[in-house]
């Protein structure tokens, strides 16, 4: 299985997001597993948003500091996927900004996102599982409306993977 | 870590991927001796090669390439200028993928294109359409 072994630019990478109203949101170990991801990465299912903001893991430390001791410490423990706040273009017809949409009114909907960046033949994935809030309409008249959400992913449940 | 890339390489993939874009219309490198006779042609020129350099004393620590090259299209014709341009928009605007063929080609991340102007040279009797293709280079 073959890694991108290149620098690459930040918009190499896309999003795509599981179809259907009530998906079937892969397990811990599928989500680590390129056939299972790749189904999902395929234009049908891309995301037509702005940019992909940071992705991966948020930082969680306990700290302790013992009277008298000169230095503290900060003991890393298990830590939350990031929640990302995504920026779109609003079509309000556009299929995939409609299911997410629907997600936000649900708010329990957990669906499969999945970020591929490629270098142009070897392909690295990151999914993760999620649901959709704070879906917004920013309709401000000096640029085109933007349709904003945010996505909380769900603990644990990521994994990454890379095609051959 | 990412080395040095050929500027002889990136020449060679502009030239061909042009020529395959607007074939049969001739392609060339800075100038055409043979304006006069001919009722389209078109020129490119590369500019701004350069990969930023990172921290650290080892010179192939460097960032992806982003060079732009101008493409100039002459035509005799001023619409046949813009239907080459629209060519050019429709081909290479946002384009992602192998670039330059499978000799000398290599794998961009996108292609930018900016259509600039248009113009007319009275003395050479050739109109004149000007764009910008800006080029990212996975490195």
């Amino acid at each position: 299985m073959a890694l991108p072994n290149k620098i690459l630019p930040g918009f190499s990478a896309s999003m795509y997001a599981q179809p259907s109203a009530s998906p079937t949101p892969l397990t811990l170990s599928q989500l680590s597993t390129v056939g299972s991801v790749s189904a999902i990465a395929v234009s049908g299912n891309l995301m037509n948003i702005e940019a992909i903001p940071a992705f991966g893991q948020d930082d969680a430390v306990a700290s302790f500091a013992v009277a008298g001791a000169r230095q503290s410490d900060k003991i890393p423990t298990q830590s939350a996927p990031t929640s990302m706040t995504i920026t779109a273009a609003w079509n309000p017809s556009d299929t995939v900004t409609l299911l997410l949409r629907a997600d936000a009114y649900s708010g329990t909907v957990d669906r499969t996102f999945v970020i591929a960046a490629t270098d142009g033949s070897n392909i690295v994935y990151y999914a993760f599982n999620g649901r959709v809030s704070q879906f917004q309409i920013d309709a401000q008249p000096g640029a085109e409306a933007k349709c904003t959400f945010t996505i909380h992913p769900r603990g644990n449940l990521y994994g990454w993977s890379n095609n051959a | 870590m990412a080395t040095q890339q050929n500027p002889v390489q990136y020449s060679k993939a502009i030239q061909y991927q042009l020529a395959s874009i607007v074939t049969p219309v001739p392609v060339y490198a800075s100038f055409n001796r043979n304006f006069a006779t001919q009722p389209k042609f078109i020129t490119w020129m590369l500019r701004n090669v350069h990969q930023p350099v990172y921290t650290g004393a080892n010179q192939a620590n460097k960032g992806i390439d982003r060079p732009t090259f101008q493409i100039s299209v002459f035509t005799q014709v001023i619409e046949d200028g813009f239907t080459i341009s629209n060519q050019i928009l429709q081909s290479l605007h946002g384009y992602a993928g192998l670039f330059g063929g499978a000799t000398d080609g290599f794998q961009i991340s996108k292609a930018d294109v900016h259509w600039l102007y248009n113009s007319y040279d009275n003395e050479q009797k050739l109109a004149q359409v000007f764009m910008d293709c800006t080029l990212d280079i996975p490195t």
